[in-house]
């Protein structure tokens, strides 16, 4: 065989080797950066399996969590109904206690010195009494807002009540019932009002679809519980 | 001749081999195979020329059937689910290192003779002086 036949033949092999090595190296390469594209099948099976395992952990996972903020819903919810429960109750207190502006049918009995007489802190505590057992549910006087701590005390010339000094006329508010009211006031000779004309007071009460009576708005410490404390059992 | 021949078609086939596509990377092993069987030839020609028994036909023959074959069997096996491109892995680098075990050796024992010559040389040289004075 003649020399250049022979070059010729192992160039030619040598060119089909080292071209297939270098897309080879360049294969391997690629395969690298491309990843899932020419990844083998085996491979993609795994990963497929895999990422259907992945898939039902994540679900679980949802479907737990969808759960948990069911739960707190409900948790939500029941706290919500329970803070509005709270907020009547604390509404209602301090509808009892005088803390807030009320309004509502009742009547205005207006007491005033006259000449001859004037009015004392007994007058206006005996009306207040009268008053309550006849079912009044809010009382001021000239928009003091009587509490369950109200004083009402005579000092000359005045009449202390929440240690506001009043003076005469003296407009007593009530709210309640206007009926029960007024006809517990206005009993014959033994009603209130009756009575003190007799003696000759000045009184006089009028019915009124809407009254308002301000909130307590003395002395803060007046509904601040010093010295009686709570018994916990 | 035979050298310039090899040197300029591994260039050829470098410039060739970074320009032309590339195929899927699933078919990658089978190529990988091919060219561990295409090496053992080329490695097992060299042996050969060194011991002056080259054939050109048998490389041709072992250079492109080993490479099919090899490819055949890796083929064969996935289909069977055996790993046999690995045993075709180890025959043809076993017998790559075999080669080139035999191609030092070659040229080791070539060196050593060489070093011999040249001392039996120089000792004649210095004799023939000797003889001369």
């Amino acid at each position: 065989m003649n020399k250049t036949v022979l070059s010729i033949i192992i160039g030619f092999v040598c060119i089909i080797l080292v071209c297939t090595i270098f897309m080879q190296f360049r294969v391997v390469e690629e395969t690298d950066i491309t990843g899932i594209e020419t990844a083998r099948e085996e491979e993609l099976q795994t990963m497929l399996s895999d990422y259907k395992t992945k898939y039902e952990e994540m679900e679980e996972k949802l479907t737990d969590t969808e759960h948990k903020i069911q739960e707190y819903q409900e948790k939500i919810d029941s706290n919500e109904q329970a803070s509005e429960l709270l907020e009547e109750e604390l509404a209602q207190t301090n509808l009892l206690l005088g803390k807030t502006d009320v309004t509502g049918e009742g009547i205005i009995i207006t007491l005033t010195n006259n000449d001859e007489k004037s009015i004392t802190s007994s007058d206006l505590r005996y009306l207040i009494n009268e008053l309550k057992l006849a079912g009044a549910e809010a009382i001021s006087i000239n928009d003091n807002r009587i509490l369950n701590m109200t004083e009402i005390v005579d000092v000359e010339p005045y009449i202390l009540v929440n240690e506001d000094r009043i003076v005469s006329p003296y407009v007593v508010k009530v709210i309640g019932n206007q009926t029960y009211l007024s006809s517990a006031l206005s009993l014959k000779n033994s009603g209130f009002i009756d009575s003190y004309t007799n003696t000759g007071k000045t009184v006089e009460m009028k019915q009124e679809k809407n009254i308002s009576i301000k909130a307590y708005n003395g002395r803060k410490n007046l509904l601040q519980l010093r010295y009686a404390k709570e018994v916990n059992e | 001749m035979i050298i310039f021949a090899i040197i300029i078609g591994c260039i050829i086939g470098a410039l060739i081999g970074s320009n032309i596509p590339t195929i899927p990377y699933t078919y990658s092993g089978y190529l990988a195979i091919a060219i561990i069987a295409a090496l053992d030839s080329v490695f097992g020609a060299i042996t050969s020329t060194l011991k002056r028994n080259f054939d050109m036909k048998i490389f041709l023959s072992g250079f492109f059937v080993n490479a099919i074959l090899a490819i055949a069997l890796t083929y064969l096996g996935q289909k069977l689910n055996v790993d046999i491109y690995l045993a075709a892995v180890v025959v043809f680098v076993g017998r790559m290192f075999n080669n080139l075990g035999t191609i030092r050796r070659y040229y080791v024992e070539k060196l050593a003779s060489n070093k011999i010559i040249a001392k039996a040389e120089a000792t004649i040289k210095q004799v023939n002086k000797e003889q001369e004075k």
